[in-house]
């Protein structure tokens, strides 16, 4: 999954590279610097398995964390936006009844990942470059891999014992709006909102008990950034 | 652009290289040794707290009864579910399940060193029966699994009770029903996983505090006794037992059956423990139809335990529910004694044992009881005596013989032992098991053995009479709603809890 993500990567950047025409002041290239504020409209299904009382749910706890871009204009009106946060630390979080028997669940960080989430846009921009204020929509696509995967104490509590995770990466469409702002020639502030599909198939062992279930992460990302071209 | 492009991939290339790392799980063992814990730790199905085993029980009338005759809980009980290694009755690798029940909480009686109790529960028909499962109070194992949480580890021991061979998650493909041999070994296997487990539980600071008690009800009180036989052979130290309605003399049990004193639950019994001891010695029988009626032979040798609950097997047809035997008498030339034996009793709970369609044919009941006339159990034909069958030739009679506690050199369990039960529960007969085995101990030195009746008057000081007035005031409140067959499709299993906590008050002498 990784070397096919990383090739399909390339290519749309190959793909790309036609569009590509160098802007009069040699500008083409961008960094960007920012935030993610990353909310989790999640949606799993009832976690089954073995010794499974029904109505146990998850949730994903919302979060921020560093963005990272690399941007390419490719023309006045498009680019093509390569945006990685740092991975961050999710949390997964019971969703569910209070207690399983005398084990909190409902409330509990049951268990944590770290994402490394990049995403790769094709961004259309509106006005010409010269305009302070440039709207742009973008769509591309984000693929997600799920690493230092850990049930927590108290998930290990939920679940029985030492429990290993295990959650197959994600590949998905995303798509963005956003507003820039020309601060000087090489510096623009950023905002924009994007809205991803991950989804994944968490399955739990506990001493070779299974439990599964599928979660729709649908994170949505606000970000606030700062770009320098050069 | 292509520099800081590959650079940028080069790091993605780098970090994804990393991924994939997750907390491990328990440690898998790769030998099918006896007594091999399969997943160290071992997964725990349930936790619950003094307060909230009180409160779960509470929910249902049988639980309140529950409390009342065990107590409030002092301790809370996590539940653990144990699969390890043990062996079939040909002595073949077999996998097998069972629970582990640790207190837990901070008063004394529930943390540090603690007893053990190892428990062999009753006959279940169900194959998908778990007695860690106490979290689902719909499983086939709830009752008991609440019995014995409540009784033993809410009150501060540590409880091993295994589901035994061809239950649950077992590969074996049959469950080696009274055959001493195997489930103690079964037994023991589950004692040395759970000992293995131990100190890998949420609470590692509960130990086992060296005493070593056994007990189990109906055919756990047959498992329970075989174990102590074993662990006497082998120089092992028991605490003290107490097995429950057990049938512990298999031959004389069965002798009695096949001459008319049918017990409750035949038709479900008997399958199991002839499947078993095909299975074991491959001679009793060449065909099913030599033992079973043709319209059951079919599906018998692989019908119990079932994934189908028993109830539907009646329903459907597959089991007779209480037809063991034909209504129409077999004549036997030449003896009409034997023939009047074989007739239909005026007893009529063992009158129940007959009709048609009924599952052992005439022939077979005829051949087994020729062999008991011929060759005598002691305990059914010649009282006082409590001697074996000297040479049986009907081959499950052999096996029978082979499985009963008194086969073998004569033996004693090397510490205290209870013995209790009622003596007028029609599914295990008590005086032909516990009576019988007390009287094949009866010389040995008093203390050593007790035996309880719940149904004999209570006495003075007798520090079991509680227990007796509480039990036959069950019984008549169950003659006075449901009337006498009410009561003798109950009686067996409202004896349980109170020889349960009958055996508890035993082992705390220790």
């Amino acid at each position: 999954m990784r070397t096919t993500t990383i090739t399909a990567l390339l290519v749309l950047l190959g793909l790309a590279a036609p569009l590509a025409r160098a802007d009069d002041s040699g500008l083409d290239n961008q960094v960007r610097i920012g935030l993610y504020y990353i909310h989790y409209a999640s949606n799993a299904d009832d976690i089954s398995g073995p010794y499974t009382p029904p109505g146990l749910n998850l949730r994903i706890d919302d979060l921020e964390t560093l963005y990272l871009a690399y941007v390419r204009r490719l023309s006045t009106h498009f680019e093509l936006e390569l945006a990685v946060g740092y991975p961050p630390l999710t949390k997964t979080v019971g969703r569910g009844p209070a207690m399983l028997g005398s084990v909190p669940y409902n409330g509990q960080v049951i268990s944590t990942a770290r994402w490394l989430a990049p995403s790769l846009l094709l961004n259309y921009k509106f006005f010409d470059d010269a305009a302070k204020l440039r709207p742009y929509v973008g769509i591309g696509v984000n693929y997600t891999d799920f690493y230092s995967r850990q049930s927590t104490s108290a998930g290990d509590a939920v679940t029985g014992g030492p429990t290993s995770i295990s959650l197959p990466s994600s590949i998905g469409p995303v798509g963005a709006v956003g507003l820039s702002y020309g601060i000087s020639d090489r510096f623009r502030a950023y905002a924009s909102y994007s809205v991803s599909y991950v989804h994944s198939r968490l399955t739990a062992d506990t001493a070779g008990l299974i439990h599964t279930t599928n979660i729709d992460f649908n994170p949505r990302a606000l970000v606030v950034s700062v770009g320098y071209s050069f | 652009m292509l520099k800081i492009g590959g650079v940028l991939c080069a790091a993605l290339a780098i970090l994804l290289a990393g991924c994939g790392k997750s907390s491990p799980t328990s440690a898998v063992a790769t030998s099918t040794a006896r007594g091999t814990l399969m997943f160290n730790p071992p997964v725990r199905l349930a936790s619950l707290d003094a307060p909230t085993l009180t409160e779960d029980l509470g929910e249902t009338s049988s639980g309140q009864q529950l409390l009342e005759l065990a107590g409030t809980p002092t301790c809370g009980v996590d539940v653990y579910y144990i699969e390890y290694w043990t062996v079939g009755a040909k002595g073949e690798a077999a996998s097998a399940s069972g629970a582990l029940m640790v207190p837990t909480g901070t008063d004394a009686p529930c943390t540090g060193p603690r007893p053990i109790v190892l428990y062999a529960h009753g006959t279940a028909f169900e194959k998908t029966y778990n007695i860690a499962d106490i979290a689902d109070s719909s499983n086939s194992a709830y009752s008991e699994s609440a019995l014995i949480a409540a009784i033993f580890a809410a009150q501060g021991y540590i409880v091993v009770a295994p589901n035994y061979a061809g239950y649950d998650i077992s590969n074996l493909p049959y469950h080696p029903y009274l055959i001493g041999a195997q489930q103690s070994k079964d037994v023991s296997d589950a004692l040395t996983a759970a000992r293995t487990a131990l100190p890998n539980t949420f609470t590692p600071g509960t130990s086992d505090n060296g005493q070593l008690f056994i007990t189990g009800y109906s055919e756990g009180g047959y498992v329970a006794m075989a174990t102590v036989k074993a662990m006497t052979a082998a120089g092992e130290t028991v605490t003290a037992s107490a097995p429950m309605s057990g049938p512990y003399a298999t031959e004389a049990l069965v002798d009695a059956v096949f001459l008319g004193s049918v017990n409750i639950g035949s038709t479900a019994f008997t399958p199991l423990f002839v499947t078993a001891y095909q299975e074991a010695y491959g001679n009793i029988y060449s065909e099913p139809t030599d033992i079973y009626e043709p319209q059951y032979a079919p599906n018998m040798f692989e019908l119990l335990p079932s994934n189908t609950p028993i109830d539907t097997l009646f329903a459907n047809g597959t089991l007779p529910e209480t037809a063991l035997f034909s209504n129409s008498t077999p004549v036997i030339p030449g003896n009409a004694q034997l023939t009047a034996l074989l007739a239909v009793p005026a007893n009529p709970v063992f009158a129940i044992g007959f009709g048609t369609p009924n599952l052992i044919t005439n022939d077979e009941r005829v051949s087994y009881a020729i062999d008991a006339v011929t060759n005598p159990d002691g305990a059914v034909l010649a009282p006082p005596s409590v001697a074996l069958a000297a040479t049986p030739q009907n081959t499950l009679r052999i096996a029978l013989k082979t499985n009963d506690m008194r086969d073998g050199s004569f033996w004693a369990p090397g510490g205290p032992m209870l013995m209790c039960g009622g003596d007028q529960d029609p599914t295990v007969f008590f005086s032909l098991d516990a009576g019988t085995m007390a009287t094949y101990w009866a010389a040995l030195p008093a203390g050593l053995i007790t035996v309880l009746d719940l149904n004999a008057t209570p006495t003075a000081n007798d520090p079991f009479a509680p227990l007796q007035v509480a039990f036959q005031q069950d019984i008549a409140s169950i003659l006075a709603t449901s009337g006498e067959v009410g009561v003798a499709e109950s009686y067996h299993d409202t004896v349980a809890p109170f020889c349960t906590v009958a055996a508890r008050g035993f082992f705390s002498k220790f």
